[in-house]
């Protein structure tokens, strides 16, 4: 549910006297279809016993309505809130004052806190001019996000770059945050956030994430030296299409918004788009599925323009494509539920990720390979990455598992950030010290 | 049936309980499954209560057998636990929770709870509480060896009555479905007065084979569903 609040006036009109005033916001509050409450009151009143109750809840029956309660008459030892419209406040007042209803003035003009809000919500929502100000406790519109890459880019320049990697289906640039020590074409770690739409905490823990490697660069003996041999690649908002229809009219949307002639539902699951096992169980040839996997291999650009920027980049060794919810850390293969080769090594090294994972807070996540841990589908990111020679080709599923699934309350944001943070940490320092 | 998998069920209507509890952190055995008849599983957890407050005790250790007849939904469940909340503090509760159910005004443009962030305003609480309970009927009747679901969102109200002393509680949730992904809407009518048998009504929709499932539950029997095929066009899905 989409909501401006429908409240407030509109903007100011020129100087003139003050019932060509009065009339003029009437107008305009009425032409907006908007409510206006100058002048309104909210008195509380405690009501001593059940007969002055009685009296408030006849109050809240009149018809017309004359009084609007925030809090109705419920036991005489609780206070009773109620908003009281301008015109009517002189007769409600002394209707109080005749039956001894003591009260008082809890807000003395409703209109004034209102427009004290916007102005405060309009604040909030304007792009911040640095990320000191922003809040990784929050979730963010893809603006939100684009804004901040902009100021995290200018504020850490001497490690983190910005690359534009290709443009969405209903062109919107793809982004990528590259954190380099120096060096050329070094060994290289992906990171992917947002794949599918409606996994907020992804991209909440992808930006956190980026936040935390430029702290800790110097100060964590480990991390340091990562930067120091191998590229970091972060792509926080993977499908930015999605991302913004789940802000706008559909808050549970998953795949790309792709658009084919002849075909009556939109979009294609991008994690079922890749050249690996494509077209297999576990994703679906029907466009109104939730797995569709799309005409052909990485028809969809946003696949298209990892598969390009990698297979280009020539060097990476490590691909993690972060999803929610389940709590599961993955490896390939999805399309089979036959082992790969470095199964062993793969199965050990998820072991310790997981368990780096729960010492922070103690949250149980299971692991495998995909098809064997999740389910069995095909076509999917690492199983990809895996067949083109990254070895270290994990998959995550955040939390949790399945109270909240996708509405992830934001107090979780930041903890979840934190003990994925040591799982990826771990992953990396492995990558580091066995080169291939 | 992996190991800790967090799962909300009321379990089925054999005896006369109705705690809602959930699994966290169970073993199960590797599926059995006899082609002929169906699949075989147990399961042993231990449940903790539904919006358990800080440093509440966790609750009983559960057994269980789960028995998916080939395919079919609506396993069959035998389940025994150990130290549930016991039947008297269980009526107290359902009564306090009764009564602050009468008081409570929902208003009828309640819609998306949680809303986009997981926020659940605390007065609106409860709605959610006896919502999920209904889905929780809805979801184990549409549970079968293959999908599995879990409560999304509660998405709009259509009713919340409360005279002749029940509360009658008309809404939509959205189920979320493995491994498909889909998201199914459920139009749930549940009556519920403390003591007597849970009823919960359903109608849910599905997309791909655009199949109607419906049904009724009432805890203490359990009436069979119907399920119906129809050529309908595929459905949209309703904005968040």
């Amino acid at each position: 549910m989409q909501g401006t609040p429908r409240r407030g006036l509109g903007p100011r009109p020129p100087p003139v006297n003050k019932w060509t005033l009065l009339l003029c916001s009437f107008i305009l509050a009425a032409a907006w279809g908007q409510m206006n409450f100058t002048g309104d009151q909210v008195l509380r009143i405690l009501a001593k016993d059940e007969k002055q109750l009685s009296l408030l809840r006849d109050l809240e029956s009149l018809k017309p309505q004359k009084v609007d309660f925030w809090r109705g008459p419920a036991r005489p030892s609780l206070p009773v809130d109620m908003r009281v419209p301008f015109s009517e406040l002189d007769d409600i007042k002394a209707y109080l004052e005749s039956h001894g209803l003591a009260y008082s003035v809890m807000i003395k003009n409703v209109q004034v806190l209102l427009d004290e809000e916007r102005e405060a919500m309009a604040k909030a929502r304007r792009l911040e001019r640095s990320t000191s100000s922003f809040s990784y406790s929050s979730y963010h519109t893809l603006e939100e996000i684009y804004s901040w890459i902009d100021n995290f880019v200018t504020e850490h320049s001497d490690i983190v770059s910005k690359i534009h990697i290709g443009h969405s289906f209903e062109n919107r640039s793809i982004l990528v945050l590259k954190f380099s020590t120096g060096g050329s074409q070094r060994p290289a770690i992906w990171i992917d956030t947002g794949i599918h739409s409606r996994e907020w905490i992804t991209h909440a823990t992808g930006i956190w994430t980026a936040k935390k490697i430029v702290s800790e660069y110097g100060k964590d003996g480990i991390l340091t030296n990562i930067l120091k041999a191998m590229d970091i690649f972060i792509e926080l908002v993977t499908n930015p299409d999605g991302f913004a229809f789940t802000h706008s009219m559909n808050r549970l949307w998953r795949k790309n918004k792709s658009i084919r002639p002849g075909v009556f539902c939109i979009g294609v699951d991008l994690n079922r788009n890749w050249k690996s096992g494509f077209g297999g169980n576990g994703s679906h040839s029907n466009p109104c599925s939730e797995t569709y996997h799309g005409p052909s291999p990485q028809s969809e650009p946003e696949v298209a323009a990892i598969v390009d920027f990698i297979t280009g980049h020539g060097n990476f060794k490590a691909l993690i494509s972060i999803h929610s919810y389940s709590q599961m850390l993955m490896y390939p293969y999805g399309h089979s539920v036959e082992p790969i080769s470095n199964q062993k090594e793969l199965y050990s090294l998820a072991e310790d990720a997981v368990k780096a994972l729960y010492e922070v807070h103690g949250i149980k996540y299971i692991f495998g390979s995909i098809s064997t841990t999740l389910y069995v589908a095909s076509g999917v990111t690492v199983d990809w990455a895996y067949d083109n020679g990254i070895k270290y080709a994990f998959t995550f599923e955040l939390r949790d598992t399945g109270h909240y699934g996708f509405l992830l309350p934001a107090t979780q944001i930041i903890p979840t950030a934190q003990e994925t943070w040591m799982a990826i940490r771990t992953i990396m320092e492995h990558t580091l010290n066995h080169p291939y | 049936m992996t190991s800790s998998q967090y799962l909300c069920s009321a379990p089925p209507p054999r005896g006369k309980r109705r705690a809602l509890v959930c699994l966290t952190h169970g073993c199960s055995t590797s599926p059995q499954v006899d082609p002929k008849r169906g699949c075989k599983v147990d399961v042993v957890f231990s449940t903790e209560r539904y919006n358990q407050e800080e440093g509440e005790q966790r609750l009983g250790k559960c057994s269980a057998h789960v028995f998916f007849k080939n395919q079919k939904p609506r396993p069959a469940v035998n389940v025994t636990c150990t130290r549930l909340i016991e039947k008297k503090k269980r009526e107290e509760e359902d009564q306090l929770l009764y009564k602050r159910m009468k008081q409570l005004k929902v208003p009828l443009d309640a819609a998306s709870i949680p809303d986009s962030r997981g926020h659940i305003d605390a007065s609106l609480r409860p709605i959610w509480d006896l919502a999920f309970l209904g889905a929780s009927y809805v979801m184990w009747e549409k549970t079968s060896q293959s999908l599995h679901y879990y409560l999304v969102q509660l998405s709009s109200v259509k009713q919340w009555k409360t005279n002749d002393d029940a509360i009658d509680f008309d809404y939509t949730v959205l189920l979320h479905e493995f491994p498909t992904q889909e998201i199914i809407p459920c139009r749930i009518h549940l009556v519920w007065y403390p003591g007597k048998p849970l009823k919960v009504k359903y109608n849910c929709q599905g997309l791909q084979t655009s199949e109607e499932a419906s049904g009724t539950v009432e805890s203490g029997t359990v009436e069979s569903g119907t399920v119906e095929g129809s050529a309908v066009a595929p459905t949209e899905l309703s904005n968040i």
